[in-house]
């Protein structure tokens, strides 16, 4: 009963819920995931799905991955059963299917439709074939207050922001029914110079256009775009998430070729990709030529220039920074092949990527094991098995006349209240890779070795328990880290929903490593530090348009005689009615932790498209205030103000951001047009 | 080596008073409070009311993997009436340090629900060259059955917080324990526990048994501070039991034991 009630208002209320349903997607998947990765291009896929709901029987398998809320177990469950038998001919189906709990089959039918046999099917695929949508979005942000590196005076040798502290950023989408789609980025970041060293407006320019389903290829991509192939060990650009609270999410669903749709300036490729598919085999191939930020080393008699790091932040915002502006460039070209039978994927990429200059090492002991020459050749092969209630996952990767790595894990569905989750990894020190971003402890998966369990209990549909624990070593030195050293992280997490209104859960987590002392002596010994995490959240809807959110949450870090304990608290008020013009929310947040390493880390919401996880730390207060209001069919207008008061300090952050004064606040305008 | 061992035994408090409970609850992070098998003998006793018949297990571990050092366990129970006896003795060590323990526990059923038990332990440690020291404690075990799924259990061990003697490093904690099991079907349970030490900070621990074949099973679990993780698995055939385990601390490394149960 209850799903013939849902079903209707899956379709007609897609377009005027949108918001709410990707918001919470990707709140709860923040909340678990406090490290900054980049949401938008997840965000930009769920609200397709959201405007182009995919029939439930004709659903595939790419298209089920990328509703990342699915475990690779749902998936194969899902689609086995309609193998076996048959097309679904009621939602309710969905019910009696392993794995399916209620939550999941709620969030789904955001994304799905059943199509009945009868005019519906028509309408649909009209609406699809009527002409392209356009979405053509504007956003203007600017920290209010001066700051340092925009008060130097031209006249000064200093280093300074040459630019204006506006941050602006032009998106354009273009969607031809499901076949064609194009896609272009601009952006100015704060600082930097509208018309800047390149002489083109915005320094940061992405595209590309993709063709899908055109003959036998499956996908086309001209422009900018990302690879994810396997778990992320060989190559994997674009999104990509860690260890957090769910932990089915270890095993990652990798989306092969994929346009490249973020702000990014980093991690993608630029040149052209294509998927082909021939029965079971899928071969993808690519070539890209794209230039990177990086500081190079001048060549003297003896040696050549050598790329000292690469710059993944994108800024252009110093001399300094523009002088690093694409200094190298890199040729990368490879080709992946993957085989999908029934329960089974087997995927096998290779690629050559060249830098018209070598890497050079450093001269620390801890680094010389880093890449060192201006080419690598990179293998992996990749495997995914289903076999009854349990998935099993894997990868191996190799640079030639370098290291390799490899990854094995399995997720069980031992009972359906219970899931187990166990994953094993072993990175040598000298493996290389520039894009890979398999599960690891470090920021790269590279010289770590470590063992992870995890177990995810769901008694009822009321309570759901999640716990991992990953001990891990590094056998080779790192940076601030003068021996081989180890550590353990462990996070537990309940979540009680008794009703659709009420939601409370708690964590904990602890993490154990070991770095130098804050003093070296002669002796370089390395000390473990620990931090500890208590988080306490309840939320809880007063009416349908009305919610409240509140967030305590401890830190704990300690360090020899280094004890530092810190607090944030938080009040949310989220105002979301049906079907109205006008929505927004607001935050009142105040924090106190004594330093860098007691930070804590909260999500907040943000206009469209955007996101924020700040960091808390100093003592201060915060409040922010973000609205929408639809100005007229498909012109929506998004607005906000943020204000951090620090009372402890008299000088906001450091170096050229550096702020008098004990506030900083920020504005951000956003419009979007549709057409 | 050997002294490093004395140095390692003396200095971590929790390792040694651990008394081995066999390869079962290892290979469930040791969170057996709340469970019933024949090493409840060694965990807590009120766990062995459930035994019909007379039944013995022995357990060999080799802590940390060392070449020397290793833990051996002889259990045997003995229902007699309405109340269940056990003997259990434990050595623990190598040639030149020995930790003994010889337990008598009685248990028995109140009602379907609840069970209670009574153990008296002698403890014996010989270190060549010092000498021997012994000592005597009690340990008190609690189970309820809450519903058809979820059992409890706590246990106290050396209430009165004795000793070899002040002289002697070798500490007899008092431990406080608490747990629950839940078996959400009948191939799967989850035991939690927390281990409260005198001497130093609680354990809290997780533990999973699944029985993927009607004579297989297989067991893992963690336990936070110290951070450990466990794994084992347990083959049934007739009337013997075989189990295996390991347990892996980041500091002192694996520690596998094996485990072997007859019932008559």
């Amino acid at each position: 009963m209850l799903f013939i009630l849902i079903f209707p208002c899956g379709i007609t209320s897609s377009q005027t819920t949108s918001n709410t349903i990707v918001n919470q997607l990707i709140e709860e998947l923040a909340e678990n995931n406090d490290e900054d990765v980049d949401y938008s291009e997840l965000i930009e896929r769920l609200n397709y799905y959201l405007k182009f709901p995919v029939e439930i029987n004709k659903i595939n398998y790419d298209q089920l991955k990328d509703l990342f809320f699915l475990s690779p177990v749902q998936i194969n469950n899902f689609l086995n059963h309609r193998l076996e038998n048959g097309k679904l001919i009621d939602l309710l189906e969905l019910q009696s299917i392993d794995g399916f709990e209620l939550p999941d089959i709620k969030r789904l039918l955001n994304f799905v439709y059943l199509a009945l046999p009868n005019s519906l099917n028509k309408i649909s695929a009209q609406a699809l074939l009527k002409q392209g949508d356009n979405e053509l979005m504007v956003r203007y942000s600017q920290v209010l207050q001066i700051q340092k590196g925009y008060s130097i005076s031209d006249t000064s040798s200093r280093s300074r922001y040459l630019g204006s502290p506006q941050k602006m950023l032009f998106r354009y989408r273009y969607n031809y029914g499901r076949n064609i789609s194009a896609s272009l980025n601009l952006e100015k970041d704060a600082g930097e110079q509208l018309f800047g060293t390149l002489n083109q407006p915005f320094d940061f320019v992405s595209g590309n256009i993709t063709f899908k389903n055109i003959g036998k290829f499956s996908k086309i991509i001209l422009g900018d775009y990302s690879l994810q192939f396997g778990q992320g060990l060989g190559i994997w650009t674009g999104l990509s998430f860690g260890k957090g609270a769910t932990v089915t999410g270890i095993a990652k669903p990798d989306f092969g070729l994929k346009a490249y749709t973020s702000f990014n300036e980093y991690l993608f490729f630029r040149g052209v990709a294509a998927s082909l598919d021939l029965k079971s085999f899928r071969l993808t191939g690519f070539v890209s030529y794209r230039k990177y930020d990086a500081s190079i080393s001048s060549p003297d008699s003896i040696t050549q220039s050598e790329i000292n790091s690469l710059s993944i932040s994108g800024y252009h915002r110093t001399l300094n920074e523009i002088n690093n502006q694409n200094s190298v460039n890199e040729f990368l070209v490879g080709s992946n092949l993957q085989l999908r039978k029934k329960n089974l994927r087997i995927g096998l990429t290779s690629y050559q990527s060249t830098f018209n200059n070598s890497f050079s090492q450093g001269n620390s002991l801890y680094n010389q094991f880093e890449l060192a020459t201006k080419s690598i050749f990179n293998n992996s092969l990749y495997y995914a098995y289903n076999l009854k209630n349990t998935y099993f996952f894997g990868e191996l990767a190799n640079t030639l006349h370098q290291g390799s790595a490899y990854l094995i894990g399995a997720i069980s569905s031992i009972s359906p209240q219970v899931t187990v989750v166990l994953f094993h990894r072993n990175y040598q020190r000298h493996y290389q890779s520039l894009y890979n971003q398999a599960i690891s402890e470090s920021s790269k998966a590279v010289n770590e070795k470590g063992f992870y369990s995890g177990i995810t209990i769901k008694p009822d549909t009321k309570f759901e328990f999640n716990a991992y624990a990953d001990v891990f070593k590094f056998p080779w030195l790192k940076y601030f880290t003068d021996s081989p050293s180890k550590g353990y992280e462990l996070l537990s997490q309940l979540t009680y929903t008794p009703n659709k209104k009420f939601k409370i859960y708690g964590r904990v987590k602890k993490e154990v490593k070991e770095e130098n002392a804050e003093v070296i002596n002669s002796v370089h010994e390395v000390f473990p530090y620990s931090k500890l995490n208590y988080r306490l959240e309840i939320n809880y809807k007063i009416n349908s348009s009305l919610t409240f959110r509140n967030r305590f949450e401890c830190s704990h870090y300690q360090k020899s005689a280094d004890n530092q304990k810190g607090f944030l608290a938080y009040q949310d008020i989220i105002y979301d009615p049906l079907q109205s013009k006008f929505s927004g929310n607001m935050r009142f947040a105040i924090f106190n932790t004594p330093g860098y390493d007691s930070r804590i880390y909260a999500f907040e919401n943000d206009v469209l498209y955007s996101y924020s996880i700040p960091a808390f730390q100093h003592q201060g207060t915060r409040f922010y205030l973000n609205t929408r209001y639809t100005l007229a069919k498909g012109i929506d207008f998004w607005a906000k103000y943020g204000i951090t008061h620090y009372s402890d300090l008299d000088v906001i952050g450091s170096g050229l951001e550096e702020i008098k004064g004990k506030n900083k606040s920020e504005i951000k305008f956003q419009i979007r047009y549709k057409f | 080596m050997k002294y490093m061992i004395i140095i390692l035994l003396l200095f971590s408090n929790k390792a040694s008073a651990q008394f081995n409970s066999g390869a079962r609850f290892t290979g469930m992070a040791l969170s057996g409070v709340s469970l019933q098998d024949i090493w409840s003998l060694h965990s807590n006793q009120a766990g062995i009311v459930t035994i019909k018949k007379t039944a013995v297990a022995i357990a060999y571990e080799k802590p940390f993997a060392d070449q020397e050092l290793n833990s051996q366990s002889i259990i045997l129970v003995q229902p007699i009436k309405k109340v269940v006896l056990g003997i259990g003795f434990q050595k623990y060590g190598f040639s030149e340090y020995q930790l003994l323990k010889a337990g008598f526990t009685i248990a028995r059923n109140f009602g379907p629900d609840v069970s209670v038990s009574l153990t008296f332990n002698y403890h014996e440690l010989k270190i060549s060259g010092y000498g021997n020291a012994n000592a005597f404690t009690p340990e008190v075990g609690f189970q309820y059955q809450l519903n058809e799924k979820i059992r409890l259990g706590a246990h106290i061990s050396n209430p009165g917080n004795g000793g070899f003697g002040k002289n002697i490093e070798a500490d007899l904690p008092v431990i406080l324990e608490f747990g629950a099991s839940w078996k959400f079907t009948p191939k799967v349970m989850i035991a939690g526990a927390i281990t409260q030490y005198n001497n130093s900070s609680a354990e809290v621990k997780l533990g999973l048994e699944y029985m993927i074949l009607d004579w297989l099973a297989l067991r893992g679990g963690f336990s936070a501070d110290p951070s450990k993780q466990y794994a084992g698995f347990g083959i049934n055939y007739q009337n013997l039991r075989f189990d295996v385990a390991a347990g892996s601390n980041p500091v002192t490394g694996y520690s596998p034991q094996i485990a072997l149960g007859y019932e008559f």
